[in-house]
C-alpha cells in the first residue's frame, strides 16, 4: 500500500560509530548491571563490618596497601589506551586502534600481574570468616569482569590486526571502551573498602 | 523530519522489492533453522508457550498443595513432598512463568507497537530464551528427581543453609535464579536499547504506547532488581558449595542481610511483574473505549513513580524480625505511598471506561476483574503496610490471599485480556468471545472462592507453610471452600485452552485490525510477517491508527536485502541511521549451552566455572567472529 | 446487554455484601489463635486499629466498585457504535471536569492513607511503651527445631526455671518474651496476646506481652522452620498473680519422687535408658540439654509442642513412635519393651 507521504532515509548512513548506537546502550545496561551489583556487595560489607566490634576479626592481616596503591596507576593509564582507542575507531584510523587496544592490553596485564600477587599475599581465604568470604568475593567477581572484558580487547586487537573488519567491528571497539572505562572506575571505591576501610575506621 | 516525496509507482521494483524482503527475514527451514531463529515473533512466542506450561506446572502443585489441606490431618503429602511442593509452587510461578512470560509478551509485542522489525539484539534475544528454558528444565530435572527444593520460595538460611538443609534441593533452586535472572536482564537490555533507539520516526517520548512505557520502566527496575537477587542466591550458594560464610552468623556472616538483600529484589519483582500488566490494561482500555487514554502524562508519571518507589518497600517484609521502630515507619509510610501512583491509573481508566463508547469484549471483562480484584489486593496491601497489623497477619493466610489478590488480580487476568485481545494478531483469528466471557466467569468466581476465605483463615491464626492443621482450630470451612475454588479455577483455565484449540482452526478470520485499535502492532498483518512491516510506518501522533488513511506517512529507502532497520533519536525519534541486524545464528544456543555447562556443573563441583568461562568466551568469539565478504557499502 | 450489565453489577454487590457478612460473623466469634479475639492490651489495641482500617478500606473498596461498575450504565454501548468522534476525545469541557475529579480522587487517597499512617503509627508507639511500666518479667524463649525452650529469668539463678513448650504468665503484667533461636529461624506468635516476634539465631529479639485475664492462649510457630514447622505449638496460661507464684514455687522443686513402686521402676528405666542424653529431669542423674527438661512434664497440657494432648496413651504412641506422629522430628526412637512402657508412662506422668 503506497501512499503519497513517505520518508526517504536511503540518504542516512548504515551504522553509527557512537553513543547513538544501540550497542552502546547495550553496554551501558551492562555496567548498569555490575554497577548495582557491586554496590550492593560494597553496602552488605558494611553491613557485616558495623554489626561487629572487631574488624578485620581476629586472625586477618590488615591488607597490605603499598602495591594495591602502585598499581592504580597502569589500572588509570589503560583507561587512555581505550579510550585513543574508541577514538580512532570512529575515524577508521587502524594504526590508532591498534596502538590503542596494545596499550590497554599491555598496562592492563601489568596491573592484573601485580594484583595477583598481592592477592596471594593475603593471610586468609573465602572460607575464612564473613571477612575473608566479602575480599574474595570483590577481587574474584572484579577479576572475572576484568579477564573477560580484556579478553574481548584481545580478540578486537586481532581482528583489527587481521584487517578482517568493518564498521561493525569497530564499533565494537569503539562501545568495549564504554565497558573497560566502567571496570577502571568500579575498581576505586573497591579498592578504598578492601584496602582502607580496615584502616580508616579502626576497631581492632 | 525531512523531505517527503511521491514515490514512482512502479510495481515490478515492488514487487522485487518484497521477495527481497521476504528473503532477508526468512528463517531456514529444518531444525537447524528452528534453532538458530532471530525473528522476535519466533522468540517471543517461545516465551510465551513455555511460560504457559509451567503456569499449568505451578497450577498442578497449587492443586496438590489444596488437596492436601482441604482436610485436616490429611495423610495425602507428607511434610518432606509438601514442603517441596510449595516451594516449587512459588518458584515456579513466580520465576518460571510469571517474569518470563512477561518478557515474552514484549518480546512479541514491542517491536510491532514501536513500527520496527526486530529487537536492537536478536541473537542476545535468542540467547536468552535458551538460557531461561535450560533454567526451567534444570529445576523440573530436580523435581522428578527427589532434589525439589523445599525451603521456600525465597529459601531464608540458616534453614536453606549447608547445615539444615542437606543434599543438593537448595542448590538446585539457587542456581536456577541465576540461569532466569540471566535471561531477564537479557531481554531488559535490548528493551530498553529497542524502546529508546528503534522507535518509529515521529513517536517522540510522549507519543510511545503506555505498554511500551511500562516495559521501558519495568525493564530499568529488572536491571537495578535482578543484581540482589543474584547476590543473594549466590551468598546461599557459596556457603553451601564452598564454605563462605556471607550468611552464617558463626563466622561473621548474618542471616538478616540475607533477607535485606533478597528482598531489595523480591519487592521490585512484584512490580516487575505488574506493571507490564498495567500496560496490557491501557491498551485493552483504549482499543474497547474507542476514545484515548485519560491522563495519558499522569499515567507515565504514575508508571515512572511506581517503579522509583518500589524499590524503597522492601523491609515491609521484615517487620517481624524487630526492626527499630523510626525505620519501621518510614517504611509504611513508603509501602502506603506507592498506592496513590496505582490509585492514580485506576482513576484514569474509570475515567476513560467512564466517557468512552464501551465494546465489551472478554479482553475488557477481564479489565473488570483485574479492577476488582487488584484493588482489593492492593487494599489488603495497605494493611499489611501498617507494623502493627503486619505483625498480627505476617507469614498466615491473610498473606498469601493479599498476594494472590495482587498477582492474579494484577497480573494473571490482565494477561489473560492480553490474550484475548492480541490472539487475533499473532494467530489471524478471533477467539470466541462467548467461551471467552464464560471463561472469564469461571476464573473471577474460583478466583474468590479460593482466595477470599483465606483472609479470614489469616485472622483465625492459620499460619502458611504448614503441611496440616487440626481438626480443633477451627479452618475447615476456609480450606474447602479454597479447595472448591481451586478447582474451579482448573476448570476455567481448560475452557481457555479449549478456546485456544478451537480458535486456532475454526476461529473467525480477524483480518489486520478486528478491534479498530490505536497501535502500530495492527497495521501489520494478521500473523505479522517475520519483517513486519513492508513500509515502516511513521509515527504522527499518539494514537497512530486513529489518523486518516491518507494522511499516514511511511519510511522508504531502507534496503530489503539484508534486514535493515531504522535508529531514531533518543527524544523527538528522528531518523539517525541504519542498522543491519544479523540473520539466523546458531552461536546463541552455543553459547547458552557453554553458560549452562558452567551453571550446571558449578552445582556440583565449583571448577566449573572456570571450565563454563572458557567455553563461553569461545562461544562468544564465534558469535562476534566478523563474517566475510563484509559490508561496507551504504 | 444492558440486562447483564446490571445482572453483573447486581451479581457483584450481592457477593460482596455476602463476603462482608460472613467476614464479620465468622472472624467475630471467638477463637484461640484468633489476632481479632484480643485477651491483652498489645492485641486490643492492634484489634482496635484493625477495625478502623477494615471499616475504612471496606467503604473505599465499595466506591472504587461502583463508580467501575456505573462505567458500564453510561450511555448505551452496542459493539459496532462508532466512537466518539473522528479524534476518538470526548468533549473538552467534559475532559477539563474528569480531570478535576481524579485530582481530587488522588488528593483523597493521599488524605485517608495519612489518616492511616497516623493510626497505624500511633498504634505501634501506644505498643512499644507497655515496657514502661515497672513490674515487667523477662521470659527467655528459644526456638529450636520443633519446640520451645524457656527459661524465666530472674536475678538469682537459683530462681530461673527451665521448661518448654508452655509459659505461664501473671495476668495483668507486662512480660518480655526475649527470643533467640538455637537453630534456623522461628517466631514466636500468640495472637491472642501479641503479634509475632522472629527468633533469629545469632540475635535477641524482644516483645513485651501482657494478658488481661485469665485464659489458656494457643500460640504457634510464624516462620517456616522445616520438616515439622506445622507442629511447633505452644501454650500461654495466664493466671492471677497468687496462682502464678504458686505455680513457680512448685515448678521450681525438683522431680516429685515416683508414687508407688511402678513408678519406682519408671524411673529406673528412665534413667538406664538414652533418653537421658537428651531430656532433663531435675533431682534425677538425668541431664541432656538438647531436648525440653521433663521435670514437670505431667503438668504439660500437650506432647510435643502442641502436637497431642497430654495423656498417658498419647505418650505411649509418642515414645514408641515418635517418626509416625510427627516425621522429621529429633527424638531418637528408642525402643521400649512392652513391660518396660507401662512403668516408664506412669513414671514421666507423675512428674506432675
Amino acid at each position: 500500500m503506497i501512499t503519497q507521504n513517505m520518508i526517504n532515509v536511503e540518504h542516512l548512513e548504515p551504522s553509527d560509530i557512537s553513543s547513538q548506537s544501540p550497542l552502546w546502550w547495550g553496554q551501558v545496561c551492562i555496567v548498569a548491571i555490575e554497577a548495582t551489583m557491586f554496590s550492593i556487595l560494597m553496602a552488605a560489607y558494611f553491613y557485616v563490618r558495623l554489626s561487629v566490634d572487631v574488624w578485620p576479626p581476629p586472625g586477618d592481616q590488615f591488607p597490605h596497601t603499598l602495591l594495591p596503591s602502585i598499581a592504580l596507576l597502569p589500572l588509570i593509564l589503560s583507561a587512555f589506551g581505550s579510550y585513543w582507542a574508541s577514538q580512532a575507531a570512529k575515524k577508521n584510523d587502524r594504526t590508532g586502534m591498534l596502538l590503542g587496544m596494545g596499550l590497554n592490553i599491555i598496562l592492563a596485564t601489568v596491573f592484573f600481574v601485580m594484583r595477583i600477587i598481592e592477592w596471594h599475599s593475603l593471610n586468609f581465604n573465602w572460607q575464612t570468616d564473613a571477612q575473608g568470604s566479602y575480599v574474595w568475593a570483590f577481587l574474584g567477581l572484579h577479576s572475572f569482569d576484568y579477564v573477560a572484558d580484556l579478553a574481548f580487547t584481545i580478540v578486537l586487537f586481532f581482528i583489527v590486526l587481521s584487517g578482517r573488519y568493518a564498521e561493525k567491528q569497530r564499533l565494537g571497539v569503539h562501545v568495549d571502551s564504554v565497558v573497560w572505562y566502567f571496570i577502571v572506575a568500579i575498581w576505586i571505591p573497591i579498592y578504598v573498602v578492601i584496602y582502607w576501610g580496615p584502616q580508616i575506621v579502626e576497631t581492632q | 523530519m525531512n523531505q517527503t516525496e511521491p514515490i514512482p509507482n512502479s510495481s515490478e521494483r515492488e514487487a522485487q522489492a518484497l521477495r527481497d524482503l521476504e528473503n532477508s527475514w526468512q528463517t531456514p527451514r529444518g531444525m537447524i533453522g528452528w534453532l538458530s531463529c532471530t525473528t522476535h515473533q519466533a522468540i517471543g512466542m517461545r516465551y510465551i508457550v513455555t511460560a504457559f506450561i509451567f503456569l499449568l506446572a505451578g497450577g498442578i502443585e497449587a492443586l496438590l498443595i489444596r488437596l492436601q489441606l482441604a482436610l485436616p490431618n490429611n495423610t495425602l503429602l507428607g511434610p518432606d513432598r509438601y514442603n517441596e511442593i510449595f516451594t516449587t509452587h512459588g518458584t515456579t510461578m513466580m520465576f518460571l512463568f510469571a517474569v518470563p512470560m512477561m518478557e515474552g509478551m514484549a518480546v512479541y509485542l514491542v517491536p510491532l507497537m514501536l513500527g520496527t522489525r526486530n529487537v536492537a539484539f536478536p541473537r542476545l534475544n535468542a540467547f536468552g530464551y535458551w538460557i531461561y528454558l535450560a533454567g526451567a528444565i534444570f529445576l523440573y530435572w530436580g523435581v522428578f528427581t527427589n532434589t525439589a527444593p523445599d525451603a521456600g520460595w525465597f529459601s531464608y538460611p540458616p534453614l536453606s543453609g549447608p547445615a539444615y538443609s542437606p543434599g543438593k534441593r537448595v542448590d538446585f533452586w539457587a542456581q536456577m535464579i541465576t540461569f532466569t535472572e540471566v535471561s531477564a536482564m537479557c531481554v531488559a537490555s535490548e528493551l530498553i536499547a529497542t524502546i529508546f533507539k528503534m522507535r518509529a520516526p515521529g513517536m517522540s517520548l510522549n507519543r510511545i504506547p503506555l505498554y511500551c512505557w511500562s516495559m521501558l520502566v519495568q525493564s530499568f527496575m529488572v536491571i537495578f532488581a535482578m543484581p540482589a537477587v543474584m547476590i543473594a542466591s549466590s551468598y546461599l550458594l557459596s556457603d553451601r558449595t564452598v564454605g563462605t560464610h556471607f550468611v552464617n552468623p558463626a563466622e561473621g556472616g548474618d542471616p538478616l542481610l540475607y533477607q535485606h538483600v533478597f528482598w531489595l529484589f523480591g519487592h521490585p519483582e512484584v512490580y516487575i511483574i505488574f506493571i507490564p500488566a498495567l500496560g496490557f490494561v491501557s491498551s485493552i482500555v483504549t482499543a474497547n473505549s474507542r476514545r484515548e487514554i485519560f491522563g495519558y502524562p499522569g499515567m507515565v508519571l504514575s508508571i515512572v513513580a511506581t517503579g522509583f518507589i518500589a524499590f524503597g518497600l522492601w523491609v515491609h517484609h521484615m517487620f517481624a524480625t524487630g526492626l527499630p521502630q523510626i525505620g519501621e515507619a518510614y517504611f509504611t509510610a513508603a509501602s502506603m505511598m506507592i498506592a496513590v501512583t496505582s490509585g492514580v491509573q485506576i482513576f484514569c481508566w474509570i475515567a476513560t471506561l467512564w466517557t468512552g463508547r464501551l465494546r465489551m469484549t472478554a479482553a475488557l471483562h477481564f479489565v473488570f476483574g483485574f479492577i476488582a480484584i487488584f484493588v482489593l489486593g492492593g487494599l489488603t496491601g495497605v494493611i499489611l503496610a501498617s507494623v502493627s497489623l503486619d505483625v498480627q497477619v505476617h507469614d498466615t493466610f491473610f498473606v498469601v490471599a493479599h498476594f494472590h489478590y495482587v498477582l492474579i488480580g494484577g497480573a494473571l487476568f490482565p494477561l489473560f485480556g492480553a490474550f484475548y485481545h492480541w490472539f487475533p494478531k499473532i494467530t489471524g483469528r478471533l477467539m470466541n468471545e462467548a467461551v471467552g466471557k464464560l471463561n472469564f466467569w469461571i476464573l473471577f468466581i474460583g478466583f474468590n472462592l479460593t482466595f477470599f476465605p483465606m483472609h479470614i483463615l489469616g485472622l483465625k491464626g492459620m499460619t502458611r507453610r504448614i503441611y496440616t492443621y487440626g481438626s480443633e482450630m477451627g479452618w475447615e470451612l476456609g480450606n474447602i471452600l479454597a479447595t472448591i475454588g481451586a478447582f474451579i479455577i482448573a476448570a476455567g483455565g481448560v475452557v481457555f485452552l479449549i478456546n485456544i484449540f478451537l480458535s486456532r482452526n475454526r476461529g473467525e478470520i480477524a483480518g489486520d485490525n478486528p478491534w479498530d485499535a490505536d497501535s502500530f502492532e495492527w497495521a501489520a498483518a494478521s500473523p505479522p510477517k517475520s519483517y513486519n512491516f513492508e513500509y515502516l510506518p511513521v509515527a504522527t501522533s499518539r494514537y497512530p491508527l486513529w489518523v486518516a488513511a491518507s494522511e499516514r506517512t511511511f519510511v522508504t529507502g531502507l534496503r530489503n536485502d539484508r534486514r535493515e532497520v531504522l535508529v531514531t533519536t533518543l527524544m523527538d525519534a528522528e531518523p539517525h541511521h541504519r542498522l543491519v541486524l544479523p540473520r539466523s545464528s546458531l552461536w546463541p544456543l552455543l553459547t547458552a549451552l557453554a553458560v549452562t555447562i558452567g551453571f550446571i556443573g558449578s552445582v556440583f563441583n565449583a571448577w566449573y566455572i572456570t571450565y563454563g568461562s572458557i567455553l563461553t568466551g569461545l562461544a562468544f568469539v564465534g558469535w562476534f567472529w566478523p563474517r566475510l565478504p563484509v559490508e561496507t557499502k551504504p | 446487554m444492558t440486562k447483564r450489565n446490571g445482572e453483573k453489577g447486581a451479581g457483584l454487590k450481592g457477593a460482596v455484601f455476602c463476603a462482608y457478612a460472613f467476614v464479620l460473623f465468622d472472624a467475630c466469634a471467638g477463637h484461640q489463635q484468633s489476632a481479632v479475639d484480643p485477651a491483652g492490651p498489645q492485641s486490643g489495641k492492634i484489634a482496635v486499629l484493625w477495625w478502623f482500617f477494615f471499616g475504612l478500606l471496606t467503604t473505599i473498596f465499595l466506591i472504587v466498585m461502583v463508580f467501575t461498575l456505573l462505567t458500564l450504565t453510561r450511555r448505551g454501548h452496542r459493539s459496532g457504535q462508532e466512537p466518539l468522534n473522528a479524534s476518538h476525545l470526548p468533549p473538552g469541557a467534559d475532559e477539563k471536569e474528569l480531570t478535576r475529579i481524579v485530582a481530587a480522587a488522588t488528593i483523597a487517597t493521599v488524605l485517608i492513607l495519612f489518616v492511616l499512617l497516623i493510626a497505624s503509627v500511633s498504634t505501634g508507639k501506644s505498643i512499644s511503651e507497655l515496657g514502661d511500666k515497672k513490674n515487667g518479667m523477662v521470659i527467655e524463649v528459644t526456638g529450636n527445631q520443633w519446640w520451645w525452650h524457656v527459661r524465666y529469668w530472674n536475678d538469682d539463678p537459683s530462681q530461673m526455671l527451665v521448661t518448654a513448650n508452655e509459659i505461664h504468665i501473671p495476668t495483668g503484667r507486662p512480660v518480655m518474651i526475649r527470643g533467640m533461636s538455637q537453630d534456623v529461624i522461628h517466631s514466636f506468635w500468640v495472637p491472642n496476646l501479641h503479634g509475632k516476634r522472629d527468633l533469629i539465631p545469632s540475635r535477641v529479639t524482644t516483645e513485651w506481652i501482657e494478658a488481661d485475664q485469665p485464659g489458656i492462649y494457643r500460640g504457634q510457630c510464624a516462620e517456616y522452620c522445616g520438616l515439622q514447622h506445622a507442629h511447633m505449638a505452644l501454650w500461654v496460661i495466664a493466671e492471677p498473680q497468687a496462682k502464678f507464684d504458686s505455680w513457680m514455687k512448685h515448678q521450681l522443686r525438683p522431680a516429685s519422687p515416683p508414687g508407688g513402686p511402678t513408678g519406682e521402676r519408671g524411673k529406673q528405666i528412665f534413667l538406664n535408658s538414652a533418653c537421658i542424653y537428651c531430656h532433663s529431669i531435675r533431682g534425677t542423674a538425668a541431664g541432656g540439654q538438647t531436648g525440653p527438661d521433663l521435670t514437670h512434664f505431667g503438668s504439660r497440657r500437650s506432647i510435643a509442642a502442641g502436637t497431642l494432648p497430654n495423656t498417658i496413651g498419647n505418650l505411649g504412641g509418642w515414645i514408641t513412635d515418635p517418626q509416625g506422629i510427627k516425621p522429621g522430628t529429633h527424638m531418637a526412637t528408642i525402643p521400649v519393651s512392652s513391660e518396660d512402657l507401662q512403668p516408664l508412662l506412669e513414671y514421666i506422668e507423675g512428674l506432675k
